[in-house]
Formats: C-alpha cells, structure tokens, sequence
C-alpha cells in the first residue's frame, strides 16, 4: 500500500490508485472533465494536472499511479494553478458560455470548475468567432438523447461509453481535431439500451436527456437513495424529486450491481412514480362507490376479513420485504389464509457491474428474490389463474401490477365471484371486481428493503409524501391488522419489521438497517451536485 | 564523402535486386544472421544510430527496451509516414534502393526477434507502396524473407500497410493505433510500445532512413558508422532542402555540417539572387532560425543548443521576400488540419492559432494577438498533451513571434477593426480546405 | 505516367454493398496479414475506394460486417483519415499542397490559375465532374515544390504552363 502526500495531507491508498481517486481519499479534489472512474483512462482533458516533486514537468493525476514516498501538489502548486487556468481557457474558448439556457447548469463540470476552482475569476483573450457545428446544436441524436455539439468539450466519454460498457459502438467522432464531432453511423438514431447514460456521463450540456429537459433546474432537485423497480437485478438509482413531483432516476453507485449505469427501461419509469390514480379508500355499495376515512375502513374490513372463512392473497414481486413480511404474519400465519406471489419474465434485462460482468434479470420483478426467501409460494401464469379459480370467500390483492394476467378480462372475471379487496396505485381492470379500493403509495413514497437476484438485500428510502390519502402498503397491512386484533404486528416504521427478519430469517442475519441505503458510497464526484 | 544511402540514386535498375547484390547487397544481414541477435543490437548501440525519424533517439537503445524473455509475438515497424513538411527523404530512399529498407528491417527484426514486420507508408505515396511490394517479392524470392530465412530458421514476413492521410500517424503510438485500425490517437505513455506495441505486444517503430544505415553498420562495422559526423551525433544523414534555393533537393552528409554548407554550397544558394532570410532547420516543427543563424551545426545536440532541433533534417528555406506572419498561418493551418483533437490544449490550441494568424494575414490584427500567440504556445507544449503535436506546433510559432516581431508588429499597424463574423480560413479560392474531401 | 481517372459508382448503386467473389478473396487474404480482423480496417477500406471509388454510408456498413465491428466506429475511422473520399470524386482529383515549402514556390498562383481555367476553388467539382480540386497539407515532396497530385500521382516542380499542358491532356484522355 503505497503511502504518498498530497497537498500535504498524508495518505495510504491501495496499490494501483490513480492520483486523482489518491487525491480524494486525501480530502483533495483534483478536477477532471475526461477521467470517469468505471472507463478506461484517456488523459485528454488535461485538466487533472498535478505537479510532482523530482519530476520537471506537471503530470496528469488520471494516468499517474500513486507510488510510496510520492510528494504531490495540486491546490498548492502555483504551476498547476497556471496550467489549468491555461486548460480552462482552451475549454472556453469554443464553448457557448450559454449556462443560463443549458439544461446541465447546476451539475455541469466546467461549470462548476469555472465558478468553484477559478472563483469565477476568468479572462481570456479570445478575439475570435467561436467555433460552431450548425445543424448540430438542437439534435435529437436519438429517443433519449439530445445533442448540441457545440458545447461538447471532446472528452469522449460517451463514445467510450458505448464501447467499454453499452458495447453498442454506437458513437463516434467524425472527422478530427478541432472539427471533430459526437455522431452515429451515417447520424441515424442513436440506438442503444442505455443511451441516457451517455448523456449522465456527458460532464457538459451537449448531450442531455430528453425526458428530462428543461423540467426542472438541476439545483433545485433533492434525491433520496432508491432502487430501481424495473427489474430483479436491482440498481441503485437516485429519485430526484421536488416539491412530490419526481422528476427522474439517476444512477447511484454501485459497483456490485450496475456500477454508475441505469438502462433506459428502468431510468424512465420514474414517470409512472407520479401518477396516483387512486387517492381514496373506498367500498362498493349497490349504489355505487363510498369514500370512507381510513380509520373506519379498517373498522369494516377487520369485520369482512373476520367474517372470510376462507382468505387468498395475491402478495407481489413488487412488495419489500418488510410487507411480504407482514403480509405472510397476518394473512397466511394468523388467518390461516392461502398466500401466493406471482413470478414472470417479463423482458429480459441487463446491466454492467464495476468489474465489467454482465447481470442478467432473473425476471421482471425487483424481490421475487425476497418472496423466495420469506418461503412464500410462487406461481406462474397458470397457477395464478388456477388459484382465483378456487373458491374463496374473499380474495386480497395487495397489488395488480403483480402480475400481467391480472390485467385480463380472464382475471377480472375469476375475481368478481367473491368479494375482493385490492390496494391499488393506479387505474386497473380489476378495480372493477372490486368490493374495497385502498390507495396505495409508490416506491417513491414508501421505504422498505428488497433482496436483488444478485442476492443483495438492499433498502430504499421514502423520497416524497404520498398524494392524497394514499399510504405505504406495510402501513395498510400494519393498521388493518391491529384492527383484526393483532397489536403486535402493528408497526409504526418497517425497520420493527426488518428486525424480525433479521432475528427470525437465516438469509438477513446480521444485516443492520441504517447501513443498507448505501448512499454512502459517492466517489463518483457527480453527485455531489444534487440533493 | 561518398554515398551511402543514396548510393544507388542514378543507377540503372537500381531497385532490381540484381542490381543491389552487385553491390553487396543483403551481406548485412548475412552477417547478421550468423551473430547473435544482442550482438546485433550491441553493434547497433556502438554505432550510435539515432533515430532518424525527428527525435533524434538511439536507435540500439530503443530496441534494448524490448523484453527478452517475452514469450508471445514481437513487431517491427518500418515508419515511413514521411509527413512533416519539408522532408522527403524515405520517399528517395525508397525509390532508388527498396531492398537497403527491407535489409534494415530484416536486420532490426532479427535484433529483436520479430517475424512479422509492417511498413506503415503514408497513403498519398502508391507508387512508393507498390514499388515496396514489388522489392518484397523479390526479396522473398531470393529467399531473403520468408520461411526459415537462408537455412538459419528465421522466419520472417514483411507486409506493406498504407495510411490514408493523417500527419499524426508519423508519431509512434497513433501510428500503432491507425496500423490495429482505429482512428490514428496517439497513446499514453507509458507503457512504451517497446513493452506494449502494437496488437499488445513488444514493438519497435523506426524510421526508413534509421533502417536504411543499418546494412551500412552490419557490413562496415559499429566503429566506421560512429567514424562519421561527431560524437553522439554519427553517420551519414539525409538533408531535405527545399523552399527558395536554387537546387531542392536530398543531400547526404555527414552530421556536423553547417547549415551554411548545406544551404549555399549543396543546395546552390538562394534563388533569383536573393538574401536569406530565415530557415527550418528540420522540418516545420523546429523552431526557426534566422539567417544570422545560419552557421549552426546540423546536428542534434548543436541544434538544441541553438534552441531548436535536427528532427528529420528537412532544412526549409525562405528568402528576403517572405512574410514570417503568413508562414506562420501556414503552419498553424497545417497543425490544425493535422490536430488529432485528443487533448484540449492542441485541438483548441491550434486551431485558435490559425484564428489569430489568419485574421492578422488578412489585416485584421489585433494588438494583443503576438502575446495571444505565445500564451497559446507555452501552454500548449511542454508536456501539456499526450504527444508532441502541441509542441510541434507551439514551438514554431512561438519562435516566429519572437524572432520576428518587428513584422507581427506591422501587420498590426496596418489593422482593420475585426469583423464579427468567423473569417474564412483558406482565402486563396473556394471554401476552407480543411475537410473539403 | 498515365493518370487514371476514378470512376466513382454513383450513390443509388452504393446504398447496399455486398462483396463478390473477387473482393472476398482479397479481403481474406488482408485477414492473414493480421492477428485481428480490426486491423485489415484500412487495407480493406482502400480497396472499397479502389473498387467504387470512393466510401458511401453502403459501403462502410458492408466493411463493417466483414470486419465484425460498429458501423460508427468505421465511419469514425473513416472520416480521420483526409484521403478516403465521403462523396463520390471527379475523375480526377487535382490535390494541391498548400504547406510550407509549396506555398512558398508557388501554390497559391497555380490555386488562382486551376480557379481561372477550370472555375474551380477549393472542394469544388466542375459541372461536367471532371475534375475537383483539393487543398491537402504536405505531400512529402518538397524538392519538388510545388506539388499536385492528381489521383495516385504525383506531378512536381509545377508551373501554370505545366498545369495547362497537364489538363489538356487530362480532358483529352478521360
């Protein structure tokens, strides 16, 4: 372990840490527009620059291994002062300056760089007319992603992207030098699964996402640590949300999972988290729907519950631990009724790790994994359906995003036999079969834990309040079980629940609740712009 | 003194290799073969080549760096991306005595124990392409290349590989990079291409003319080579002359002359009874010098003394007529087309450079552009990019701001106000060449 | 010296290009010469530009396949390079350095000249695709300045009278 001093500050790193990584474990900030720390190291920016003690020329901290003994200067070095000032104004000297109408405002590097490094302190001597790509400022370079070329600082972070971790190869410079430019082949659409993460890793405003341009000035966006509900391998993401809108995911590090990535898929499903179709709870009466108080709701169901002599719950890949957890206590162990979760496919996905392995979804639910472990039944397609064509005298579904089939005329019309209790997000078929409607939250609204198909259990935490009356689903199972008379089971945070787990289940031994978020892990320096 | 490597100029069928065993051609590696290869590389560092390519490194040093014991394929490559302005000497060499080129690659190839060898020539030269090809098939005719080389084992085979025009792919790594097939970015280093080449593997990169002496050195031995020119800076050397003399053109000489010598006694002085005035000493990329300067010795450490460099000994001539602010825009027009666009202070750098030197040409000069130009300079070099195009262009220019400043200074003096809008950049005819193919 | 014309296969012939039996054979014998297929990328592109004269979107995705690499990336690698030609050429590309040593012997006055006689700047075609002219940077062959190549040749120590004398023949041949 090599131990080195920076800026005076003495550190031991690992063997084979970049100065820049070095630096940071120093509590030093070396600037960087090129390095990335999951791509190959190119060393073109050169603004990373660092001055040596023994070497005559300053040295690029991204492509300088730290070794024993090393003396290195950064903030203290007057060179380096010089050097990057001279790198700066190279970098400007093409670049727009249109911070005020650029979307990366607020989480761009160079600007950042500009206004934190220099102090904003910045002349240059360019005389000349900047240097543009018409035809390239406003590009929709494909589904996600739009481009203006003339912000681009030439890092080639992107192109590698596409090459090092998409594989899609799908950009590339056209011709060279100062003329240079981001393009696809003969510039048709840019088609790649994880083509926003060209514009995350792009560090200035010339490629940019398009679903979220322009909705909401980065700087004002808080994040709360989550996990991706796409799919089972589970990705950590940030929710980047405002005043209870969420405006987007972005990807959280991990290098066990999906490293500084998010596929588009997932990435886009931070819409949906908006939408809260259902916002009362309600009961079916001949005359129609009644809105009723949730304290009286549980009051009625406990009686409709009790009065069940025989109970089915439809659980869901979708549910935490933590609910499954309280479900399979109260419906399958207390009311000796029958609990299922149901498993599909759903597309295939993928995702790149740190070490640059490939994980494949093992479906398309992000705790199928969870409900495994807890000992709940799985059923496909045809064991669904063959279990709400048994008899029941009332059917539970916790959720009808469960499973595909549950949005089927097929479905609607198995359930509606018995009196049916669903608690629901957003509109579904099976709101018609049903006799209560209790509004749920979303992941964005509700903490709880989930096991990855990795095997990782990992947590995500409450970003927004929930719309409306809506309420976490663990909150629902808590307070409808107190009103069956179970006061033990009802918990006013499911951290009590993830305790039992940990006390009762093999497979969460030993795992404490406060360090499973994992957001503690923010090498990657740009996040430190939001929240 | 008589000629070595371009005895063969003047010639019949001097490419034949008939013609080139009647000379006692392919001796040196004969001997070479019969020896082993350290002793190969051991006569090589005696000699005290030194590249020949622009840097001006030993040549038996740079093959010393290859790793014996390294189990899989080593390379070698025979750079002969003859680009920077003002050289054109391969191109001579090539063209007269192809089979002295492949004898220095067979030589160097057994030195390091490579079986595969590349020539990796410019894209614009097809018919020095096809006259190389022409001189591998006889070579391997003869039994020269090939398998089991002379009934020694040796294997070897030697291919010619074509760029397609970029000036960049003359420095060493983007050479290696264009040679895999990708676009012609110059690598970090380290690693050295010695340790990781091209395909991953140990490879030497040398000049044509690096490899045009060594059948010289393997016949006439270590000592005779080191006999010519000066110390540490041996051998014959090939002077391109052109620009405004009377007689353009490739002289060999020994290291040590003058550029006095070069320029009025071999190359006929200047042109239409004029003065000199100012001259590259090797090639665009050396700083320039004046013509107070012209008795500096042409050799590399003489010429780092005067502050500049030998490079590839391409020595460009402009007389009394010259206007030091249009060669400058010329070269900054050059570098800028040429510019890989990697690294920030290069791409941006030259390109601003031409900016600033094209509007001044066209007499829209501001007075801060000299100081402009030499802040780009210094910034642009010394380390501040992953190869040495920023101080291939820095330098120059710098040198033309300094040396002749009194000129940038009336270029000024004659100034427009700068119009708002971009000038153009090639104001001769049409539209800007850069990317017009 | 014989200067060949270039006859470019025009684009509509160019939209999808599948190689015969005679460009396969060469393109597996440039595979040999490499221990990766990447590496045949500028060998094989050189015989794309031989065989239709110049590299159409068509003809970088058919290298792209036989090479098993991104179309981008070829096209990336194709637009580095400044002799590959993106569109299809004149019949004869006058290539003009304008570097150093040329523009001091004279460039410039045969770029006014070829504009003069043929009413062709720089990256302009005539009406009849003739001929094209090219500013390029250094052509390696300075003690010949100046320098034009036309196609793969090279013509040196040019002067307005040569150039006429050169374009006539030139006109005369095609």
């Amino acid at each position: 372990m090599p131990k080195l001093t920076i800026d005076g500050r003495e550190v031991e790193v690992p063997q084979g840490t970049n100065l820049i990584e070095a630096a940071r474990l120093a509590g030093v900030e070396v600037p960087y527009f090129c390095y990335h720390p999951y791509l190959t190291v190119v060393g073109q920016c050169r603004i990373c620059m660092v001055e040596i003690e023994g070497q005559p020329r300053l040295a690029i901290a991204c492509a300088t291994a730290a070794a024993d003994g090393m003396v290195v200067k950064s903030a203290t070095s007057q060179r380096v002062k010089e050097a990057r000032e001279a790198v700066m104004e190279f970098l400007l000297a093409n670049h727009p300056l249109d911070c005020p109408v650029c979307d990366q405002a607020g989480e761009c590097l160079l600007q950042d760089h500009a206004m934190s490094e220099q102090g904003g302190n910045f002349a240059s001597g360019m005389l000349e007319t900047r240097r543009t790509f018409p035809g390239l400022e406003r590009r929709l370079l494909g589904p996600h992603v739009i481009q203006n070329q003339n912000r681009c600082i030439h890092c080639s972070r992107c192109i590698r992207f596409t090459q090092e971790i998409s594989e899609t190869w799908a950009l590339t410079y056209k011709n060279r030098g100062n003329n240079a430019y981001i393009d696809t082949f003969d510039g048709r659409p840019f088609d790649d699964p994880f083509s926003a993460c060209a514009a995350d890793v792009c560090p200035v405003g010339a490629l940019t996402v398009r679903e979220f341009r322009f909705r909401k000035r980065a700087w004002k966006l808080s994040s709360t640590p989550s996990v991706c509900p796409g799919c089972s391998i589970g990705c950590n993401i940030w929710i980047d949300h405002h005043e209870r809108i969420v405006y987007r995911f972005t990807p959280r590090e991990n290098p066990e999972i999906n490293a500084t990535w998010l596929c588009d898929y997932g990435r886009f499903l931070s819409e949906s988290l908006n939408q809260q179709d259902v916002v009362h709870p309600k009961r079916r009466l001949k005359e129609g729907w009644q809105k009723l108080p949730w304290a009286e709701v549980f009051r009625a169901l406990a009686l409709d519950v009790k009065a069940a002599k025989t109970l089915r719950v439809v659980a869901s890949g979708y549910m935490s631990n933590e609910e499954l957890y309280l479900a399979r206590e109260l419906f399958a162990r207390r009311l000796q009724g029958e609990l299922v979760v149901p498993v599909f496919m759903g597309e295939p996905r993928k995702m790149k790790n740190g070490r640059r392995q490939w994980l494949y979804s093992q479906s398309a639910l992000p705790n199928l994994e969870g409900a495994k472990r807890l000992g709940i039944r799985t059923v496909d397609e045809e064991g669904l359906a063959r279990f709400l064509y048994g008899a029941a005298d009332l059917t539970v579904v916790l959720d009808p995003q469960a499973h595909p089939f549950l949005a089927t005329p097929e479905a609607v019309q198995l359930v509606k036999v018995s009196p049916t209790v669903v608690a629901a997000r957003v509109d579904a078929p099976l709101l018609e079969a049903a006799t209560w409607v209790l509004p749920a939250a979303s992941l964005a609204a509700n903490e709880g834990t989930w096991v990855s198909s990795t095997g990782k259990v990992q947590r995500f935490a409450v970003a927004v309040a929930p719309p409306g009356e809506a309420r976490p689903l663990w909150q629902i199972l808590a307070l409808l079980a107190r009103a069956l008379g179970f006061a033990d089971l009802a918990v006013t945070t499911p951290s009590q629940v993830f305790q039992w787990l940990v006390e009762s289940e093999q497979s969460f031994a030993g795992l404490d609740w406060n360090t499973l978020l994992g957001a503690e892990q923010t090498s990657y320096r740009e996040r430190q712009h939001v929240g | 003194m008589e000629s070595v490597l371009l005895r063969a100029r003047g010639v019949a069928n001097s490419r034949d290799i008939t013609t080139y065993l009647q000379a006692g051609g392919w001796e040196g590696f004969k001997k070479a073969l019969s020896m082993p290869p350290e002793a190969v590389t051991q006569e090589v560092i005696d000699s005290e080549l030194r590249g020949r390519g622009g840097a001006g490194f030993p040549t038996g040093r740079k093959w010393s760096f290859v790793p014996k014991d390294h189990p899989g394929p080593k390379y070698l490559i025979c750079n002969a991306d003859e680009s920077e302005p003002g050289t054109f000497k391969d191109r001579e060499i090539i063209e007269y005595d192809p089979q002295m080129v492949l004898e220095g690659i067979a030589i160097a190839s057994y030195a390091i124990g490579a079986h595969t060898a590349y020539i990796y020539i410019r894209g614009e030269f097809f018919r020095w392409a096809k006259i190389l090809e022409e001189a591998i098939a006889q070579a391997r005719a003869h039994g020269f290349l090939g398998k089991d080389i002379l009934n020694t084992g040796y294997d070897l085979d030697v291919w010619v590989h074509r760029g397609a025009g970029a000036y960049i792919c003359g420095e060493e790594t983007a050479l290696i990079e264009s040679l895999e097939g990708k676009r012609g970015f110059p690598r970090l280093k380290p690693p050295f291409p010695a340790v990781v080449g091209v395909f991953g593997k140990p490879t030497v990169v040398n000049n044509v003319e690096t490899l045009a002496c060594l059948p010289h050195i393997m016949t006439r031995g270590a000592r005779w080579f080191a006999s010519i020119g000066r110390p540490r800076n041996t051998g014959p050397k090939l002077f391109c002359v052109s620009g405004h003399v009377n007689r353009p053109g490739v002289y060999e000489l020994p290291l040590g002359v003058t550029f006095r010598e070069i320029i009025f006694e071999h190359a006929g002085g200047i042109r239409n009874g004029r003065k000199l005035k100012a001259f590259f000493p090797g090639g665009s990329s050396a700083p320039v010098l004046t013509a107070d300067e012209v008795d500096v010795v042409a050799d590399f450490d003489s010429c780092a003394a005067a502050g500049t460099m030998l490079g590839s000994g391409a020595v460009i001539v402009m007389d009394d007529t010259v206007d030091m602010v249009e060669v400058g825009r010329n070269l900054a027009h050059f570098y800028a087309h040429e510019s890989c666009g990697q690294c920030t202070p290069c791409r941006e750098g030259s390109d601003w450079c031409l900016d600033i030197l094209n509007r001044l040409v066209q007499g829209y000069g501001h007075p801060s552009d000299p100081d402009q130009l030499l802040r780009i300079c210094r910034f642009a070099s010394q380390g501040m990019t992953i190869c040495p195009l920023g101080d291939a262009f820095s330098l120059p220019i710098s040198s033309l701001v300094s040396k002749f400043r009194n000129e940038f200074a009336a270029a000024i003096a004659r100034a427009k106000p700068i119009p708002p809008k971009k000038l153009p950049v090639m104001p001769w005819v049409g539209k800007d060449v850069r990317f017009g193919g | 010296m014989k200067t060949q014309a270039i006859h470019a296969v025009p684009p509509e012939q160019l939209q999808k290009v599948t190689f015969d039996e005679a460009m396969e054979k060469r393109i597996a014998e440039i595979f040999e010469r490499y221990p990766t297929k990447r590496a045949a990328m500028l060998p094989v592109l050189w015989l794309c530009q031989e065989r239709y004269g110049w590299i159409s979107p068509g003809v970088i995705a058919a290298v792209a396949e036989r090479l098993e690499e991104s179309p981008a990336f070829v096209e990336g690698v194709v637009s580095f390079y400044t002799m590959f030609h993106r569109q299809p050429p004149a019949k004869y590309v006058l290539q003009l350095c304008v570097t150093l040593s040329c523009e001091l012997c004279g460039a410039k006055t045969l770029a006014h000249h070829i504009k003069e006689r043929l009413g062709i700047g720089f990256g302009e075609k005539t009406p009849d695709g003739t001929f094209q002219l090219l500013g390029v940077e250094c052509l390696g062959a300075c003690g010949g300045a100046p320098v034009i190549q036309v196609n793969e040749d090279y013509y040196e120590n040019m002067t307005p009278e040569k150039l006429d004398q050169l374009l006539s023949e030139l006109a005369r041949e095609q």
